[in-house]
């Protein structure tokens, strides 16, 4: 019996033993085309674009390559799926630079991030390509600038803004002030509702844009040079009062992201709800219990100048590319007008390059009317070098105040110091 | 999850520390057992065969571990940081220590830490001595249950904490909804609003996963008790918990020592369960001192005072081992 079961595991070793030769020779295939290693083999050069995004986005960056490689035959580019989580990925992309890897290639990079690049010496500058930056939209353009030098292409623009219910709130509310009275109104109409007001409240990046949402209702904004301003207090206080005073959101916003607001919205027991244009076509959707009663808008300022945070990815270069001349033919063919307006359509990201915006995609995409106008206020984060700790100790400052553990002006007392230092040093 | 080669670094060193601690409970035994002589008649080629046998693993464990610790330490005296060259990498003195010290979050974390690390390591011993105990017994089908004790233990900590969140989600998690079908109260809460409940639901997961390596070591420990001592005092009159609290217990010592020394410093380095679970939030409530260096070396990626923090770290843990190699020395006298 013994002998029988060692002859067995013997010959079912020898059998692992020869798939995992199998596996290893397959890997070092693979390591072998991998390009940057072997930067050209025959004519033909292999670059590396890593990029975030799945299902649709990953569907709408396949059809661009095979775009790309079709109208040049001498280029290949490969594809590296970064986290869809934008904290994650960047730990990922600067573990890359940190190595000095020549690859990946071309990088998409959330808009939070090309100073902190630039700074640190990661980026190629794309001054020498002489780019055409009055082709986007301003405020996007302010992101991939750093010390004058321009460090990446915009490629798509996001926006966050308020989502509400055409039957439940018949006309758009002009202030802050009318939202609270609005979603109480819609609370007590409708009994199914769980919320007035859903907005992603969890310690993470997602918090800081809805209070750069609320700041444009105040009158405020997010200067990192100046945050503890009057109304930059009013804006977190209504941020906390939403919860614990106008009871319009429940206390678990605390630990939503865009996800949840997304679920509690979609599922029809919300009124309002902050978010990306994303979730048009999924609650435009068939089957949806809201198909064609939403409606989307800046949030409502009370000083008339409303501002909706400013989303979405630039396209940079990796300084230590071995192909410079290729992966900047690459971006430029992703910044046509049609690719730009192709990605729309199917994935729904909203083209950087304003020449995109034509009749057409207007036709193929029905709320482009209403996003062009809270695209048209949207209004960056504070563009720095030092933006991920400036990142870590707002979403400190707005987890501990929406939690009840600090005053809002208490809050902003203590954090804006701290930020307008961290500011002041990654520009000096 | 591993947040980079650095805090890797630590963490095997810290382990190397705990290593050698048990190593010197260890070595106590032999001098009593007399074998001396024997290593006296050892010839010098066989010495040579033995050094010749341990350099490999003595090279590897230079390369993982000594080296990170070496390079660590003199990256704590410099100027290191990625994101800003300009800065140069000169010698930087006590600098990145006295920033360290003079951190506003510092004592919070230092609290937190040790606050985490007492209440989680406390629930494992416990609920791992009872498991323990109870599958040293013979039952039917205790092979069975002695494997499956182990799977939460297989599970990577960021999948057990990723499961973890899922379960408590305020809108579509098992554990409120367990709560509201049973009506009790609590189906509503929002587990990260609070600073209470974030901590809760972090030593949750963290003993789910960790309780059954405390098991496992003492069931070793159970197993290495002789019956007849056992036997012996059933028949001088002493009862179930009598036997428990004075033989039982004074006899796991060893084993109870290495399952503490393993927990305290792998919960001193917390980070994973913090990390995906609360985030350091609600605020920084849940911070830690393992957060705090993911924060130095992934966010401010400035490698000298990260790596100040994991010296720090570092010199704690060995505290805290040295500590409890002190505590076991005069059973062994």
């Amino acid at each position: 019996m013994k002998t029988r079961s060692k002859a067995t595991t013997s010959v079912g070793k020898a059998k692992r033993l020869a798939s995992a030769a199998a596996t290893l020779a397959a890997v070092a295939g693979t390591l072998a085309v991998v390009p940057g290693t072997a930067s050209a083999s025959g004519n033909v050069v292999t670059i590396v674009y890593a990029t975030q995004g799945l299902g649709a986005e990953e569907a709408a960056t396949n059809t661009a390559i095979a775009g790309f490689e079709k109208a040049n035959p001498g280029i290949r580019v490969k594809y590296l799926l970064l986290s869809s989580n934008t904290t994650d990925a960047l730990q990922q992309l600067t573990q890359d630079f940190i190595s000095g890897s020549s690859t990946p290639d071309v990088i998409e990079s959330d808009i939070i991030y090309p100073a902190q690049f630039a700074k640190a010496g990661w980026l190629l500058p794309l001054t020498k390509f002489h780019p055409n930056m009055n082709a986007f939209f301003r405020s996007i353009v302010n992101t991939v600038t750093y010390k004058g030098q321009y460090y990446g292409m915009p490629w798509f623009i996001n926006a966050q803004g308020l989502f509400y219910r055409t039957d439940l709130v018949p006309t758009p509310p002009k202030t802050p002030q009318q939202v609270v009275a609005d979603a109480q109104a819609a609370m007590k109409k409708d009994p199914a509702l769980k919320e007035g007001l859903a907005f992603e409240g969890a310690k993470y990046e997602g918090a800081i844009c809805v209070y750069q949402d609320f700041l444009g209702g105040f009158g405020g904004s997010l200067n990192a040079a100046n945050l503890n301003t009057p109304a930059n207090v009013a804006a977190l206080q209504f941020m906390h009062d939403t919860i614990y005073k106008y009871k319009i959101a429940p206390a678990s916003v605390t630990s939503w992201t865009e996800a949840n607001v997304q679920d509690a919205f979609d599922s029809g027991q919300a009124a309002f709800g902050i978010n990306w244009p994303y979730l048009f076509p999924l609650v435009n959707a068939k089957g949806s219990p809201i198909a064609g009663k939403v409606a989307w808008i800046p949030f409502p300022s009370a000083t008339g100048h409303p501002a909706a945070s400013l989303g979405g990815d630039d396209l940079v270069i990796n300084k230590a590319s071995q192909h410079q001349a290729e992966d900047w033919k690459f971006i430029q063919y992703l910044e046509r007008p049609q690719v730009q307006a192709a990605r729309m359509i199917t994935a729904g990201d909203a083209p950087a390059v304003r020449a995109a915006y034509t009749p057409s995609l207007s036709k193929a995409v029905p709320y482009l009317a209403q996003a062009e106008k809270v695209f048209a206020v949207t209004s960056p984060r504070p563009v720095s070098p030092n933006y991920p700790q400036i990142s870590l100790d707002l979403q400190t400052m707005l987890s501990s105040v929406l939690t009840n553990q600090v005053s809002a002006q208490k809050a902003l007392a203590q954090t804006a110091p701290v930020v307008q230092k961290l500011f002041a040093s990654g520009n000096s | 999850m591993r947040t980079g080669p650095n805090a890797a670094a630590d963490e095997q060193s810290a382990g190397g520390a705990s290593v050698a601690g048990v190593g010197r409970v260890a070595q106590a035994e032999p001098s009593v057992g007399g074998r001396g002589p024997l290593s006296h008649r050892r010839s010098a080629s066989d010495r040579r065969v033995g050094l010749l046998l341990l350099a490999p693993a003595v090279l590897a464990l230079a390369a993982v571990t000594l080296f990170p610790l070496a390079y660590n330490l003199w990256n704590s005296f410099h100027v290191d940081q990625l994101a800003n060259p300009s800065a140069g990498n000169g010698f930087s003195g006590l600098q990145n220590y006295r920033a360290l010290f003079n951190e506003p979050g510092f004592s919070a974390d230092l609290a937190h830490t040790l606050f985490f690390t007492a209440v989680s390591v406390g629930i494992e011993m416990c609920l791992g001595l009872a498991i323990a105990v109870v599958i040293s017994k013979p039952f039917k089908g205790r092979g069975l249950v002695r494997a499956a004790i182990l799977v939460p233990w297989a599970v990577p900590t960021v999948v057990s904490a990723m499961l973890w969140k899922t379960m408590v989600d305020p809108q579509s998690g098992f554990v409120n909804y367990l709560l509201g079908v049973l009506h009790l109260p609590g189906a509503g809460i929002a587990w990260s609003a609070q600073t209470w409940t974030s901590w809760a639901v972090v030593i949750v997961a963290d003993a789910w996963k960790t309780t059954p390596l405390v098991a496992v070591i003492l069931l070793a420990g159970l197993q290495t008790i002789p019956g007849d001592v056992y036997e012996a005092a059933q028949v001088d009159g002493a009862g179930a918990w009598r036997r428990f609290r004075s033989v039982t217990l004074p006899l796991l010592k060893p084993a109870l020592l290495v399952a503490l020394i393993f927990r305290t410093l792998a919960a001193f380095l917390v980070f994973d369960v913090v990390y995906i679970l609360t985030g350091g939030g609600p605020g920084s409530s849940t911070e830690t001192l393992g957060y705090l260096d993911w924060k130095a070396f992934l966010v401010n990626t400035d490698f000298g005072y990260g790596g100040a923090v994991s010296v720090s770290l570092v010199v704690m843990a060995l505290v805290i081992a040295f500590g409890y190699t002190r505590l076991v020395r005069p059973s062994t006298n």
